[in-house]
């Protein structure tokens, strides 16, 4: 029992401790940024899956007090370039040198994106109902706008158009969002 | 700094890229912008973000989506990696129910189900596991719900009239009236013409039917089977090397794998249970029914035949506010002749009961002039709902004349709480079968399930209407218990607008019919009492 106590309080467990809190803090961060980069959820899941394996690799480098999400995206950043090496044909829109001027302009945004994610909550309660019933269709875990357009009884192509003009609307209430709240 | 057309643009080749489609001259376009443009990368970030966001925010609302096996895997190795000892037994907790439960922001989902969707609508020889209640036959499925059978077979009947026999050891997961995944075991699927466009999916594969039966089982992740028994199916592989959509007709069978397609001769014994007959355990329905075929005004009646009801002949007065008579109200037809409504008639038939909180259909052909006036749309069909929960509502069907709402002309219902509206445009000139069936929910927020089916295809589910003023909760003792045609129904009585078409055929069953009863009446326009619960695709 002693022993437990101690273990429960020794440095190796403070440690990974602080890893599972982090990691789990930061999830959505490290999503969105691997995202920008694959512009795919299902690789974006995968690479964040492969991504926190690596952290937890890692964990010995961080240096406490340092920017997590920052050495977090650096390593994401990595498996992206790696992962696109495999799947350089089919998945690859962007060179390595765009790649890495996108990957540059997100990190110099963090902060801002952070900010724009919980104004979006707002927004989101704005739209009317039938076209938060689409976005949330094609946003869904498995969903596809193929999915969204028979659940809001669109054609394919009005549901693709919808999704088009709603983003664009999103992102200006967004950007309104903070205006207001400067 | 962006002009508008800039914003217009990349907006444009952006939502291509999130949503799969962008072409090759797109893609040299988003290229050069994101290259060239600090403020295009800006742009670019900020649309990237908030679909990050959106995926974020849509997995929190969404109902119950397991991980699939390989997710599950990773986390648990993951798990492994972070708590290699029982030291910190309190941080692998942490961390399993942070991941392990679905808590991770790209992977949160709500324990909640959505709206029915399916039916449990046969059984043989079932064992349900035991992590889940047993059903039983006629139980209602709703969106996200998983079925795990242990072994026999079941059948699910969807909403969109597709059927799927499951063998077990089998786990299914019913997502949506079009679409099903199935995570293990062996199923068949027989979907009729009104449901082209049902997919079933799995880890490696999606099987979008294009009118068909055919067969899919899962073996274990990563790798299924797939064979066509009749007609074609599009089969898309979900593999990191191909993604190319693939055609397969009759007898033709491939394995999907995460690393490729193959043909393989020896699947088809794996399926050799699953395509024969099987003798299903069926709930036994006595179905009440009352039929208006509106083929002969004898005064002012149209007869009415009663089925079950104990409601004797609920015949359907016609009512005018003119002079003129009803000698033109009688044309012809889908079956005989049909009732025609002109903006002035309405009809009338008592019908004891259909005000109480019970499942409904009602069902008719219904033919609207192509240049038939706004005011015309209310109501073809409708009946007033004494619900304590909801108020006391009419609930209205007619078409669509809310352009802010939906397509104009397309088929509406409005009932105390929801509406639903079609796809499908009813004001062409032609005839149309409709179809509406209502089912009380236990789900306090939405306590009316309503589904629209237009020539046997499911076009339109119920959705709740934003919150309007105070509603009465007293019943009304005034219009209730009666079955209206053709007008639109206030508290007191019929109001001004008139429904203006041709109805013909009215059915109406106490009783939620499913997909495959509905186009049996539509096409054989008869009491097929007891061959209802027996009706196939």
């Amino acid at each position: 029992m002693n022993d437990q106590i101690q273990s429960d309080s020794s440095p190796e467990t403070q440690r990974q401790k602080l890893l599972v809190s982090l990691i789990t803090q930061h999830q959505r961060r490290i999503f969105a940024y691997i995202y920008a980069l694959v512009h795919n959820r299902h690789d974006a899941e995968d690479l964040l899956q492969e991504t926190n394996e690596v952290i937890c690799e890692k964990f010995n480098e961080f240096e406490e007090g340092t920017d997590f999400v920052a050495w977090a995206c650096q390593i994401a950043y990595w498996r992206v370039r790696y992962w696109r090496q495999r799947h350089a044909r089919a998945k690859v829109v962007f060179d390595d040198d765009l790649l890495s001027q996108v990957a540059q302009t997100l990190s110099t945004m963090r902060k801002e994106l952070d900010t724009r994610h919980e104004a979006l909550a707002i927004c989101l309660e704005k739209l009317h109902p039938r076209d938060r019933e689409l976005i949330m269709a094609r946003y869904e875990p498995d969903g596809s706008v193929r999915e969204a357009a028979y659940r809001t009884g669109r054609s394919l192509e009005a549901a693709y158009k919808a999704l088009s003009r709603l983003r664009k609307l999103l992102l200006d209430c967004v950007t309104h969002q903070l205006a207001k709240e400067l | 700094m962006l002009t508008d057309r800039d914003i217009l643009e990349l907006n444009e080749l952006c939502s291509a890229l999130i949503d799969g489609r962008l072409t090759e001259l797109q893609k040299e376009r988003l290229r050069w912008w994101l290259a060239n443009s600090e403020s295009a990368r800006r742009y670019y970030a900020r649309m990237m973000s908030l679909s990050a966001s959106l995926h974020h925010y849509a997995s929190e609302m969404h109902v119950e989506v397991p991980a699939t096996a390989r997710h599950r895997v990773g986390f648990r190795q993951l798990l492994k990696l972070l708590v290699p000892a029982a030291t910190v037994a309190a941080a692998a907790v942490a961390f399993w129910l942070v991941f392990g439960s679905g808590l991770s922001p790209v992977r949160q989902k709500a324990t909640k189900h959505g709206g029915y969707v399916a039916q449990l609508t046969g059984v043989k020889d079932c064992r349900w596991e035991s992590t889940i209640a047993p059903l039983a036959v006629g139980a209602m499925l709703r969106s996200g719900q998983q079925i795990e059978l242990a072994s026999g077979f079941a059948e699910v009947t969807f909403d969109s009239g597709a059927q799927l026999v499951l063998e077990g050891p089998a786990k299914l997961e019913v997502v949506s009236p079009w679409r099903a995944v199935l995570h293990t075991g062996t199923l068949k699927a027989n979907v009729p013409p009104e449901a082209l466009g049902f997919a079933v999916k799995c880890d490696v594969v999606e099987v979008l039917d294009l009118g068909t039966e055919f067969s899919l089982r899962v073996d274990k992740p990563g790798v299924a089977d797939l064979m066509v028994l009749k007609g074609q199916v599009e089969a898309i592989p979900d593999t990191p090397t191909d993604r190319e959509e693939i055609i397969l007709t009759q007898n033709e069978v491939r394995r999907f794998t995460r690393w490729g397609v193959y043909v393989t001769p020896d699947v088809e014994q794996k399926f050799a249970k699953v395509v024969e007959p099987i003798p299903f355990e069926r709930a036994s329905k006595p179905l009440e029914l009352v039929n208006w075929s509106f083929d002969e005004l004898v005064g002012n009646l149209f007869q009415a035949r009663s089925f079950g009801t104990g409601l004797g002949s609920p015949d359907a007065k016609v009512e005018s506010a003119s002079d003129w008579g009803f000698l033109d109200q009688c044309v012809n037809g889908v079956f005989g002749r049909a009732l025609s409504l002109d903006g002035e008639l309405y009809a009338k038939a008592p019908f004891k009961g259909i005000s109480e909180r019970r499942p409904l259909t009602v069902m008719f052909w219904v033919r609207v002039p192509q240049d038939a006036p706004l005011w015309g749309a209310y109501a073809m069909v409708a009946w007033w709902v004494n619900n304590p929960k909801l108020g006391s509502r009419p609930v209205h069907i007619g078409w669509n004349r809310n352009a802010n709402e939906g397509p104009i002309g397309v088929l509406r219902t409005d009932y105390a709480g929801g509406y639903a509206l079609g796809t499908t445009p009813l004001r062409d000139g032609r005839w149309h079968h409709v179809a509406v069936v209502l089912v009380p929910s236990p789900d306090p927020t939405a306590p009316l399930s309503a589904k629209q089916y237009v020539d046997g295809r499911l076009d339109g589910e119920g959705k709740p209407s934003p919150p309007g003023g105070a509603m009465s909760t007293e019943p009304n003792t005034v219009v209730s218990n009666t079955l209206w045609i053709g007008c639109r129904l206030g508290a007191t009585g019929p109001r001004k607008d008139r429904f203006v078409g041709e109805i013909d055929e009215l059915w109406v069953a106490l009783e939620a019919l499913g997909p495959h009863e509905i186009v049996k009446i539509m096409r054989e326009n008869r009491a097929v009492i007891g061959e209802l619960a027996q009706a196939q695709p």
